[in-house]
């Protein structure tokens, strides 16, 4: 018969224990924060924001550019993807890298490029005499497209990567008309995961005030006035309001992806899609081509701002807008940057990965509700998070530390490199630790000679993800930082009001070169590894 | 070694897996485990290797209850049906690895490595990856692993059910050689009464949750318990025969 003590033994075979605990490290780090932000809430404050004709004029603005943004995000990235998966045009990594560039700089700094680019003293302006003003509604909605589209190709990219061409073989055989084909196949297929993406772009560009801050000009969205509030003000019960309307469109997108699991992305692709047509790889150079130089055009605006004496009277090279922006603590502020993403790094690639394992390598009911707690951070726009951290600990000696922002940071980029180990775990022969078992060897060394070895390059990718968010980052951070802890990511913004665009670009520049660089070494190690595999296979 | 085996159950939930199943196995034998998919042979299997705790009954080896005793203590090796072989490692690591924890010297580890290396035909893929390997030589390699160990009795949970048709037949005699070699007792689950015949000493029909014959593969044929047994097992090989006989007959004729 089973004893009490047999059944003790299976429940913490299970890793019960640890699970509670990661549970709760879960819990105090992104339940309790956001419940402390919406407890703050006073029925005052809620009526006042609802009631101000600001605020509605906000949320109205907020919708039409984010509702126009999406729309162009979408069309740019379906069509990126198409172009990437579909076509046999050449130099795809190049122009993969390209697309993907502006992920790896803060939002605010592609408001920044189109000031340089389009402003009343605008490269582009200059060059075309154009007279429009960049500032305002359109600004915003070309300003977030540039931020989001890269998003919304790789989203789409992943989807189109796995279609499968037999269904479309089948149908050409039956003679069924293309435009039947793509209301009975391709519709069917892409329609869930289209609106995941959908959701996650909008959701995107809603809740950044980075892009509209400096490129809104008058036009102010909520994100905007949440910032204003909280971070100028320090109005935390406004901002709570407001972040509260925030958290709808996050939180709608994470529950559309929960009851969603089925991405229609088959694992299994027979036949890969591909289908030639005259007009389509010619069409595919275009498409890219025009994608990519607009990613140059940002990225070159922010080279000429920094490195010309003095934009546009003077072109001639220059470093001392660098030794400027290093004289206003630039240098300080470089090291917090690299130091917090450090520390974030290895810090969420513990944390992620011990989270995974239980969840995923020691499967109960109880992992069930920690896996919903490891993605729910999905949900949480990192202003949000911010202003909710800032409510919690404002008072507590970890406010302006390093390691506040390391947790924030940890908390708001946790849910995808923890979805990415979690997967790979999954992947993993389901009976490694059940062979420890037999062989007598225990299961953290399982763990440290067999699981993790095989996870290395996941390891890797989620190291990198979280230094590079936390090289650009602005959102959370910019409620939890003061002059001591402050990441380089937020003097864009400084350096922006003080109208010290070189700085401000500098500063951009910076971060994105650090961010190459950290993507260049993850891609190094990948190469040199599999190639030592290769060879010791052979 | 001796294993006997008494009542053995297992409940989950409210379904019972495996209902009182009792049997023996004496040392050096081949049994296989023969019954369709789902009737409860593989729990029956985790529960003899203590992968799973039984509800009821025992597990006795040599005159000792090991049923709650940890896997690793039973001298019982297990192959599973994916292998589970330690990817990051060449086979020389995957055979080596459990003899370095259990504090062997490096040098005794690696001699009993090279040794089995040598015996299972792997000389030349020992600093391979697993990967890299073709499944039979994978099944070599979790077979040497497992036997590093030097266990009284090998379990295996339908090694062969991912392997094509030739490399099945060749690892059917494979498995007898290492037996007869290694004089290892052997416990084999299939639900294929072809492989059941093939290799077994003695071979254990099941049915849903329970047992129905234990004997030997010419007693099951003679003298079948019941129905159950006389469909599964006798007019399924019946059938099998006849259909191969019509084009073996065939064929012969052609090459004549």
């Amino acid at each position: 018969m089973v004893t009490l003590k047999q059944k003790m033994r299976s429940l913490i075979d299970k890793g019960l224990m640890s699970k509670i605990l990661i549970g709760i490290i879960l819990l105090i780090l992104i339940v309790v924060p956001i419940i402390r932000m919406l407890v703050y809430i006073d029925k005052e404050s809620f009526e006042n924001v609802f009631g101000s004709k600001l605020f509605v004029n906000n949320l109205i603005n907020s919708l039409t550019s984010t509702a126009v943004a999406t729309v162009i995000s979408i069309v740019l990235g379906y069509l990126l993807a198409w172009a990437i998966t579909r076509t046999d045009i050449k130099c795809k990594y190049l122009f993969t890298i390209l697309i993907t560039l502006p992920m790896l700089i803060p939002s605010i700094s592609h408001g920044m490029g189109l000031i340089i680019l389009f402003g009343n003293n605008g490269i582009i302006t200059r060059l075309f005499g154009a007279s429009n003003s960049i500032y305002g509604f359109w600004g915003v909605v070309i300003g977030s497209v540039l931020y989001s589209f890269p998003i919304a190709f790789i989203m789409i990219a992943d989807i189109l990567k796995y279609e499968d061409q037999s269904p479309y073989e089948a149908a050409d055989v039956l003679g069924i008309p293309k435009i039947r084909q793509f209301t009975a196949i391709t519709y069917p297929y892409i329609r869930k995961p289209m609106i995941s993406v959908v959701f996650a772009v909008f959701t995107m560009i809603v809740t950044d005030y980075g892009v509209p801050l400096s490129v809104g000009g008058k036009f102010k969205t909520l994100p905007v006035m949440l910032y204003e509030e909280a971070v100028g003000q320090l109005n935390y019960s406004v901002g709570s309001v407001i972040g509260l309307v925030l958290l709808v469109p996050a939180i709608a997108a994470f529950l559309f992806d929960l009851f969603n699991k089925d991405k229609g992305n088959a694992s299994y692709v027979q036949r890969s899609y591909h289908t030639k047509t005259k007009w389509r790889d010619p069409l595919g150079y275009t498409v890219v081509s025009v994608c990519s130089l607009m990613v140059i055009l940002v990225v070159f605006s922010f080279v000429i701002q920094a490195f010309a004496k003095s934009y546009p009277r003077d072109l001639s090279f220059t470093l001392e807008h660098f030794e400027n922006t290093f004289s206003k603590k630039g240098g300080k502020f470089l090291v917090n940057s690299i130091l917090i993403a450090l520390f974030t790094s290895v810090f969420g690639v513990a944390l992620a990965t011990t989270t995974a394992y239980l969840t995923a390598r020691m499967q109960s009911k109880s992992s069930r509700l920690l896996h919903l707690m490891a993605i729910v951070s999905l949900a949480i726009p990192g202003l949000v998070l911010g202003l909710a951290y800032v409510i919690v600990f404002k008072k507590s000696f970890f406010y302006g530390t390093i390691a506040i922002l390391v947790l924030v940071n940890t908390v708001h980029f946790f849910a995808s490199p923890y979805l990415m180990i979690y997967n790979a775990f999954g992947k993993l022969n389901e009976n490694l630790e059940e062979v420890g078992q037999i062989l007598g060897i225990s299961r953290p060394r399982i763990i440290f000679n067999v699981i993790l070895p095989q996870s290395k390059y996941t390891l890797i990718e989620m190291f990198s993800y979280f230094f590079v968010n936390c090289m650009m980052t602005i959102s959370a951070v910019s409620f939890l930082a003061t002059s001591a802890n402050r990441p380089i990511s937020l003097l864009i913004n400084q350096f922006e009001t003080y109208n010290m665009m070189e700085c401000a670009a500098v500063v951009a520049l910076l971060i994105l070169v650090i961010n190459m660089l950290m993507k260049a070494i993850v891609y190094l190690i990948k190469k040199v590894g599999s190639k030592y595999v290769d060879k010791k296979s052979i | 070694m001796k294993l006997e085996v008494k009542n053995l159950s297992k409940t989950f939930d409210t379904k019972e897996a495996v209902k009182s199943v009792s049997f023996g196995v004496e040392a050096g034998e081949f049994l296989s485990i023969l019954g369709p998919s789902g009737c409860g042979k593989t729990t029956l299997l985790r529960m003899l290797i203590g992968l799973i705790t039984p509800s009821d009954g025992q597990v006795i080896k040599d005159g000792v209850d090991i049923t709650n005793a940890p896997p690793s203590q039973r001298k019982m090796g297990f192959v599973f049906q994916n292998y589970a072989l330690f990817e990051n490692m060449t086979v020389l690591q995957n055979i080596e690895y459990a003899l370095k924890i259990k504090k062997e010297t490096k040098a005794i580890a690696r001699e009993t490595a090279l040794r089995l290396i040598e015996k299972m035909g792997l000389t030349e893929h020992k600093d391979k990856k697993p990967n890299s390997l073709s499944g039979g030589q994978q099944q070599r390699v979790a077979i040497a692993r497992t036997l590093a160990l030097n266990p009284d009795v090998i379990l295996f949970d339908e090694p062969m059910s991912a392997l094509d048709v030739a490399t099945r037949l060749a690892l059917r005699k494979e498995l007898k050689d290492i037996q007869k070699e290694f004089n290892t007792t052997m416990i084999y689950i299939t639900h294929d009464q072809e492989e059941a015949f093939a290799m077994s000493d003695k071979i254990l029909v099941m049915d849903t949750a329970v047992a129905v014959q234990l004997d030997t593969p010419e007693n099951i044929i003679k003298h079948p318990v019941n129905d159950y047994v006389k469909n599964f097992v006798v007019e399924n090989l019946k059938i099998k025969i006849e259909s191969l006989s019509k084009y073996i007959g065939v064929a012969e004729g052609d090459i004549e």
